[in-house]
């Protein structure tokens, strides 16, 4: 991980809360997503405008993303989920650890979402596939959550979501 | 962490004779196995109806994506099928992120449009969340407080207790409780905005940052179950016009144990002397143009019955007078005479009332403000205030 890079960006973000667990422990019930994205939001949103709508808000662009991790991260290690706050936008990180095959899957369907034809690709997967594709859940967060989603460079076998969600805003 | 249990459980249902299929709760699958049953219900539904389909989704808490695209596969597949049937998706306006997600549906099936539910569906809204209301709630909380300050801990109010105020109006009430009582979290709901962001305001003002302001409908809140020791909703569900739907929200809101406490009126039971026969005049009529517009400003003594219908036990009910000679008589004559605005100036007007009728309407007001001033005078606004625990 490369501190010195990352340190500016840091230093606006201010903590909130940080949760880590075994990885095998949360692969062992599907249900960790829903408790632990309900539980995370609800601590996170007291403090904002309307709490009760931003928890649920965010709830919901938490969930995905830890569904995606439980989708795709493999049981060995932790998984490591950190939510940051700077005015309007709440960041979360989320690092768990995957197979490499999975690496460079995360990594387009990221990119993707930065494509100017996102909202043409999201109708069309939706229109499409009897179930969503992984990629989708990125690009529902982008598109109707506003959020913007990088990977952060994090030692192998882990991976990093860096995931800046302005609910605020789009809350109140 | 032990939050299961708290999420609001997931249902489907389908209504034939209204059209109407509708998801709430929380759905969030791994796989569609797991709502496979739902998504037959609604493939049914599809058979059965003709000409529109509602998908009411106002309820729906939370959906992940695997469900979202289970259920819109069903409606965008029925579309190319049967070209003759369109669909109405409902959400609501307080949970903005269903109407941004099945907004999409709209852009690759025109057959499927989107409605968001909101204030303009409950009859008697327009009036109540209108803001020339706010200076009218300030000073009623004002006087009723000096009675509820002393009546709160019958009910259950104490220190420490997590509550919500349903209806919470500008939040007067919740700021007066959080400085006399000190509960340890208040939620504050209502759905006018320019209130809450009154109450914000307000709060601010008097540097207290720790009350949970939010927009919401209480019919269907997003609140989990079992969570207050406390919940108030004052003067409320007089205006519903389905007032055991408001009950049976707070109720579910309600800790095991804890209590749900509301205030109501009976309107034709203000009184004033001297002119009594006017002033009855004009709050019998005053209950009258409630019901015309689906309200039933007499609720107060119901409200026994109404707490008993909806599962409550040890419900304790009493009822106190504000009078002119509580405090400020002033203060009595000015809530008198912004009832006379709204009530005679907007709903009388709004009904198609003749202007005699509207004359008379307003002399017993007048006559209120008159005894409430007079040297002599008595004025008084009764409330009933009930409460009932919710069994353990
Ligand atoms: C008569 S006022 C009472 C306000 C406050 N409890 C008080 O005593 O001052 C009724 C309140 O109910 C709110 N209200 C009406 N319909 C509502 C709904 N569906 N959901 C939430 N609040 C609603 C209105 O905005 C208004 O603030």
């Amino acid at each position: 991980m490369d501190v010195a890079e990352k340190a500016p960006v840091e230093a606006t973000f201010e903590p909130l809360v940080q949760i880590e667990m075994e990885m095998e422990t949360f692969l062992s019930n599907w249900h960790h997503c829903d408790q632990l994205s309900t539980f995370i939001a609800r601590i996170i949103s007291h403090n904002r405008t309307d709490p009760v709508r931003h928890a649920n808000f965010f709830s919901s662009a938490l969930n995905e993303l830890l569904e995606v991790s439980f989708r795709g991260g493999s049981p060995d290690g932790q998984i490591g989920c950190a939510v940051y706050r700077h005015g309007r936008t709440e960041r979360v990180k989320l690092t768990f650890p995957c197979l490499s095959r999975q690496r460079q899957f995360f990594s387009e369907a990221v990119s993707n979402t930065r494509r100017e034809d996102a909202l043409t690709h999201y109708l069309d997967s939706i229109s499409t596939g009897l179930t969503p594709s992984r990629d989708v859940v990125f690009l529902d967060l982008a598109i109707n959550f506003d959020a913007q989603i990088r990977l952060e460079n994090s030692a192998p076998p882990s991976i990093t979501l860096v995931v800046d969600l302005p609910l605020e805003g789009v809350v109140s | 962490m032990s939050t299961a249990g708290l999420s609001i459980p997931f249902k489907a249902e389908f209504d034939v004779n209204s059209q109407e299929f509708s998801l709430s709760g929380v759905v969030r699958p791994r796989s569609i196995d797991e709502i496979a049953v739902n998504i037959s219900m609604l493939k049914e539904a599809i058979d059965q109806v003709r000409g529109v389909l509602y998908i009411n989704v106002k309820r729906l808490v939370q959906m992940n994506n695997t469900a979202f695209h289970a259920f819109a596969r069903v409606v965008l597949d029925a579309c190319q099928a049967k070209p003759d049937i369109r669909f109405v998706i409902v959400t609501s306006s307080v949970v903005g992120w269903t109407t941004r997600m099945f907004g999409h549906l709209n852009k690759i099936e025109p057959q499927i449009t989107i409605e968001v539910y909101d204030s303009k569906f409950y009859p008697g809204q327009s009036f109540v969340e209108n803001t020339s209301f706010i200076s009218i709630l300030r000073t009623q909380t004002k006087m009723t407080w000096r009675h509820e300050r002393t009546i709160l801990p019958r009910h259950g109010m104490r220190s420490g207790i997590t509550m919500a105020d349903i209806c919470c109006g500008i939040g007067d009430f919740v700021v007066l409780v959080q400085k006399e009582f000190q509960p340890a979290r208040i939620v504050a709901l209502d759905h006018s905005k320019a209130s809450l962001a009154y109450a914000r305001d307000v709060a601010a003002g008097f540097g207290i940052t720790d009350i949970e302001y939010t927009y919401g409908d209480a019919s269907e809140m997003l609140l989990e179950d079992n969570q207050f020791d406390f919940v108030s909703c004052r003067h409320s569900l007089q205006i519903f016009n389905r007032p055991d739907a408001l009950l049976a929200e707070l109720y579910r809101i309600c800790k095991p144990g804890g209590r749900v406490y509301i205030t109501n009126e009976k309107n034709s039971h203000c009184l004033g002397e001297p002119r009594s026969q006017s002033i009855q005049w004009t709050y019998n009529e005053v209950a009258k143009l409630f019901s015309h517009f689906e309200m039933d400003v007499e609720l107060g003594p119901k409200s026994r019955r109404y707490l008993a219908d909806a599962g409550f036990e040890d419900i304790v009910v009493e009822s106190f007078m504000v009078t002119n000679l509580d405090g400020d008589a002033q203060d009595f004559a000015d809530v008198i005479a912004a009832w006379e605005n709204v009530y005679a100036g907007e709903m009388s007007v709004k009904r198609g009332d003749s202007s005699e009728f509207i004359q008379r309407f307003r002399q017993g007001f007048q006559d209120h403000i008159l005894a409430a001033l007079h040297p002599k005078g008595y004025a008084g606004w009764p409330i009933w205030v009930a409460s009932g625990r919710k069994p353990r």
